[in-house]
């Protein structure tokens, strides 16, 4: 195990610690923009794996790029994410994500 | 002639296709586009569609006269029939006579269709004529056109069609379009309901036909004319009517002693089931009567002129199978005799003038069929001509009066009902006139054309017998002979008793008809609101024709009910209200328009001078019959008495007496006596009468009986479509589902965070799907020096050890790098291997393979012999060995190399 891998593996550790922490404030909060944050965690821990491991296999520029192209989504998503919460907030004035249950009645 | 012999050859008379195809597309044009052309582009579409057609029947006729080609064929039979085939329609197999038949939708026209096309045409086109008018102010127009134009296509295929199952195609068009006619007025439940009555009636009758062309094609093996008339030979093998059927069946048949019948006789029985559904004979006659309900044009054209007759078409039409055999015959006689007389006393007690025509039209379809029975085929069709003349010149009269009453009482019933015409002759003339001839025809008045059709059919009835000599007139089963039912030799005078009480009766209640439409003093003045309930009080069973005086009576009780049906009749009232209580003076009865009494007196001519066609009582002038000779020529069988000659002119005195008789007794009871004579025998026997009045009850006696019994089956299946189908099959199913989505329906809690983390949970089991290590091993062998080598494939962060000798025990306990094992086995030695993976995340997984090495294959001692260079300049030859050669090994491994030739380094073959 070069240095390099032992290198690694502290990245890919703290990018599932943030993944962690994204997806259980994902499933713990009830605020939406809360909810849309923590999303936001998530996605960037995993473009911290794609870069570690890009960094492993040397000559290989994939996983830089799908990095760039996390970041294009996410911010895509986040305008799409915020247009919603805006739209749900008008209609019952509540950014509690238990509050859309709209199709379930 | 010549002409048109050369642009339609005999054998492919084109012309057929403009008589069937113009009054199709003339339904097509109708139906479909009708109600956006208007009504003058509808009538004029109608009129052409059956006006060609009658136009290019009489061009046929006159090919037909003329012999139609005799030298162009050189063949006398063809010479008499005129053929066009269209394509082939279906070809069966026969296991009888290992052949097959084929079916062609193919129509010919020979001297018997070409008649009956021309009737069908020509009156039909009057009826069209008629209709225009008749119909005017219907909003149903173009849809009565449609059907009437499709009607006349049907016809045409049925009695042009070259082989039964084509006249069957027409035999149910027909059956549809009466259906759809007589329910033409379908608001009313009533018209409806005798649509459905014609139309279920005729379809028992037609599960006979059916029946009895499967039984033609096996036992005859042919279905088209000319051939059923050169097969009719072999159809008078039995047939064991007890195969199949269970014991009792089996006894009854046998006391009755008909275990075996003829083919013949069974064809016969079972067409002639098919004939009395669509012409209306006993037991099937019943939908006739009711088939009234249709508009009037459309009892004419199709329940008195035209398809009513198909039954009596098909009769001549299988002449050759029927005088095989006796007993089919004498039924079709006797049934034939028994409906003339049974439907002549029904009619004597009818009020609704067309019942009464009815009845008589049912009867007259007896005489017919008694013509045929009796083998006297010319003679009954001949009936069929001048019957078709008559009785629609009678209906469309009949028309007439109903049309002139309609306008002055706007009630469908009223407007029929005998008891308030009388006296029309002065206000319809022409039609009066034409009634009046053909009455004269169908009570058989001396030269007119149903003297000479009746006269015939009675003369025939006494003289002529279907008879097989004793030659032929019995069956071979086994060993034994069966004889064939011969015909009874009380069968002529019954028969002719019969025919000639029917005719007594016919002249009584047509003259009843007549006198009550046309003589007397108008009874119509008085209709007024509440003649129904008059007649439900007061008159429920009173004589038809009353004298004024008893009416009067009547019509008082009428009036005092008046107000109470007001409101019952709002519409009505706005007519008569005003003036109810005293006599009315509405609209008087008028003549018909030009297009309703032209074709009356057309037919009324034909009805009075259609006795030239066929005259053979007295004046022996029979071009009818001559005409018609090629088609029942050959007919063997029928046996006429040896003194008919001498019998011909005693014989014409019944039918005149019976004519006198009627006629004259009925003019002293309803014109002399004013109708007190039925009264007084009303009053005597009143049961005898309501049973009259009532048909005899024969439709209460099948609604008891056969209605009755399909009811009972059809609340059985309606219980078990109720609890069986819906209640076990249906919701038990639909429970089930329905619970299955309950349960389902709890995961879908609506709460995003739940979804979330079942989003992870997945997630989760994904990843630890991933992360498992793989222990996958490959083989590479090569099995003639024992080398084996197993590598295990890489994965991030794996370590391995063996347990390579199958000792049980790894080699190291500490994982390694090593991936692959390389070893040795002798022949027929097997080894365990067991690898154990452990990847970077700690996960541990193992698998172990068993390496075999096969037998020394020893069966090819010696493969092949190479020669070669021994390198010091001679040759030598060197045995190769199985399993060291090159040699090819069949039992190896797939994944074996090619083993190395003789002196190759051992270990050489591994693959690195």
């Amino acid at each position: 195990m070069n240095q390099l891998g032992l290198l690694a593996d502290h990245y890919l550790l703290l990018a599932t610690s943030i993944f962690a922490i994204g997806a259980i404030g994902f499933l713990t909060r009830r605020n939406l923009l809360a909810q849309l944050m923590s999303i936001e965690l998530m996605l960037n821990a995993t473009n911290l794996t794609f870069v570690t491991f890009n960094r492993l296999h040397v000559g290989n520029m994939n996983g830089q790029v799908f990095a760039f192209f996390v970041i294009a989504i996410a911010a895509a998503e986040v305008a799409v994410g915020l247009a919603i919460v805006l739209g749900f907030f008008r209609l019952r004035n509540s950014v509690h994500s238990d509050d859309a249950d709209t199709l379930r009645h | 002639m010549d002409g048109i012999l050369k642009a339609f050859p005999p054998n492919d008379f084109a012309l057929l296709w403009v008589i069937l195809v113009l009054p199709l597309i003339g339904a097509f044009v109708n139906g479909i586009f009708g109600k956006r052309l208007g009504k003058s582009a509808v009538t004029l579409m109608a009129l052409i569609a059956v006006g060609v057609p009658f136009l290019a029947s009489v061009v046929t006729y006159f090919v037909l006269i003329a012999g139609g080609g005799h030298g162009s064929t050189g063949d006398a039979h063809a010479a008499t029939k005129l053929y066009v085939k269209g394509w082939e329609w279906m070809s069966l197999s026969l296991a009888q006579n290992a052949g097959t038949v084929s079916l062609d939708v193919a129509f010919s026209i020979d001297a018997l269709s070409g008649t009956m096309a021309l009737v069908v045409t020509g009156v039909g086109f009057l009826i069209h004529l008629y209709s225009t008018k008749y119909m005017a102010d219907d909003p149903g127009y173009h849809r009565f056109f449609a059907y009437l134009n499709l009607f006349i296509f049907s016809m045409l295929v049925l009695i042009l069609g070259d082989n039964l199952p084509v006249l069957f195609v027409g035999w149910e068009g027909v059956g549809l379009c009466s259906y759809l006619l007589i329910g033409f007025w379908f608001h009313e439940d009533k018209n409806a309901q005798a649509g459905r009555k014609a139309f279920i009636t005729n379809r028992i009758g037609d599960f006979g036909l059916l029946v009895a062309m499967a039984l033609l094609v096996y036992y005859g093996g042919r279905l088209d004319w000319t051939g059923i008339a050169s097969g009719a030979g072999q159809l008078l093998t039995p047939i064991d009517l007890t195969q199949g059927v269970g014991r009792p069946v089996q006894f009854v048949l046998e006391w009755l002693g008909l275990r075996y019948v003829s083919a013949a006789s069974l064809i016969g029985i079972f067409i002639f089931i098919g004939c009395a559904g669509k012409s209306a004979q006993m037991p099937l006659y019943v939908w006739l009567p009711d088939a009234m309900a249709g508009p009037t044009p459309v009892s004419a054209l199709i329940h008195a002129a035209t398809m009513v007759t198909a039954g009596v078409y098909l009769v001549c039409r299988m002449a050759p199978v029927y005088v095989l055999s006796p007993a089919a015959m004498f039924t079709v006689a006797f049934v034939g005799a028994f409906t003339a007389l049974f439907s002549a006393t029904i009619a004597f007690a009818q009020r609704d003038i067309k019942k009464v025509l009815a009845y008589s039209t049912v009867s007259q379809l007896g005489f017919m069929f008694l013509g045929a029975g009796v083998g006297a085929f010319t003679a009954g069709f001949y009936h069929v001509l001048t019957h078709a003349f008559f009785k629609a010149c009678l209906f469309l009269g009949a028309g007439s009066v109903i049309h002139s009453m309609h306008a002055r009482v706007h009630d469908a019933d009223a407007s029929q009902d005998m008891r308030y015409m009388g006296g029309l002759r002065r206000h319809m003339p022409l039609t009066h006139v034409t009634f009046i001839v053909s009455c004269a025809a169908i009570v058989g008045f001396p030269l007119t054309s149903g003297f000479f059709s009746k006269d015939e059919i009675l003369f025939k009835a006494f003289t002529s017998s279907v008879q097989l000599p004793a030659a032929i007139a019995k069956m071979k089963v086994g060993v034994t002979e069966i004889q064939i039912t011969q015909w009874p030799t009380w069968g002529n005078p019954v028969l002719f008793t019969m025919a000639v009480a029917a005719a007594v009766m016919t002249a009584f209640y047509m003259t009843r008809l007549a006198v009550g439409i046309f003589y007397g003093d108008f009874r119509g003045w008085r209709i007024v609101e509440g003649y129904r309930e008059a007649e439900a009080h007061g008159d429920a069973h009173g004589s038809a024709i009353h004298g004024n005086d008893s009416h009067g009576a009547v019509l008082a009780t009428a009036l005092d009910s008046h107000s109470s049906t007001e409101d019952d009749a709002p519409t009505h009232a706005v007519h008569h209200g005003p003036a109810a209580g005293m006599e009315l003076e509405g609209p008087k009865p008028q003549e018909s328009p030009w297009q309703m009494t032209l074709p009356l007196v057309v037919l009324g001519a034909l009805a009075l001078l259609g006795g030239i066609f066929n005259a053979t009582a007295l004046f022996h002038f029979t071009p009818l019959e001559h005409f018609l000779e090629p088609v029942f020529e050959g007919l063997e069988n029928i046996v006429i008495r040896h003194d008919a000659e001498e019998l011909e002119v005693p014989l014409l005195a019944p039918g005149i007496l019976a004519f006198a008789i009627g006629v004259g007794s009925a003019l002293w009871v309803y014109v002399a006596k004013k109708g007190k004579p039925a009264e007084a025998f009303v009053g005597q026997f009143p049961g005898l009468y309501s049973l009259v009045f009532d048909k005899w009850r024969i439709d209460e006696l099948y609604q008891e009986t056969v209605i009755g019994a399909l009811e009972i089956l059809a609340d059985i299946s309606v219980w078990f479509d109720k609890w069986i189908v819906d209640g076990i099959i249906a919701r038990l199913s639909a429970f089930a589902v329905a619970a299955l989505g309950a349960s389902l329906r709890l995961f879908q809690s609506g709460k995003v965070h739940a979804y979330a983390s079942l989003i992870v949970v997945g997630l989760l089991g994904v990843g630890w799907h991933f992360s498992a290590p793989h222990a996958r091993l490959a083989l590479q062998s090569d099995v003639a020096n024992g080398h084996f080598m197993l590598s295990a494939s890489e994965g991030y962060g794996y370590g391995y050890r063996w347990d390579e000798n199958g000792d049980g025990k790894y080699e190291s306990e500490k994982f390694g790098t090593r991936t692959s094992v390389s070893f040795d086995l002798k022949w027929a030695e097997a080894r365990n291997v067991t690898l154990q993976v452990v990847n970077a995340l700690g996960r541990v997984t193992e698998t172990t393979v068993r390496v075999e090495r096969p037998r020394e294959d020893l069966s090819r001692t010696v493969s092949r012999i190479d020669v070669y260079d021994d390198g010091k300049g001679g040759k030598r030859a060197a045995i190769r060995q199985p399993g060291v050669g090159q040699a090819e090994q069949p039992n190896l491994p797939t994944n074996q190399r090619a083993p190395s030739p003789v002196g190759a380094a051992p270990g050489q073959g591994n693959r690195q």
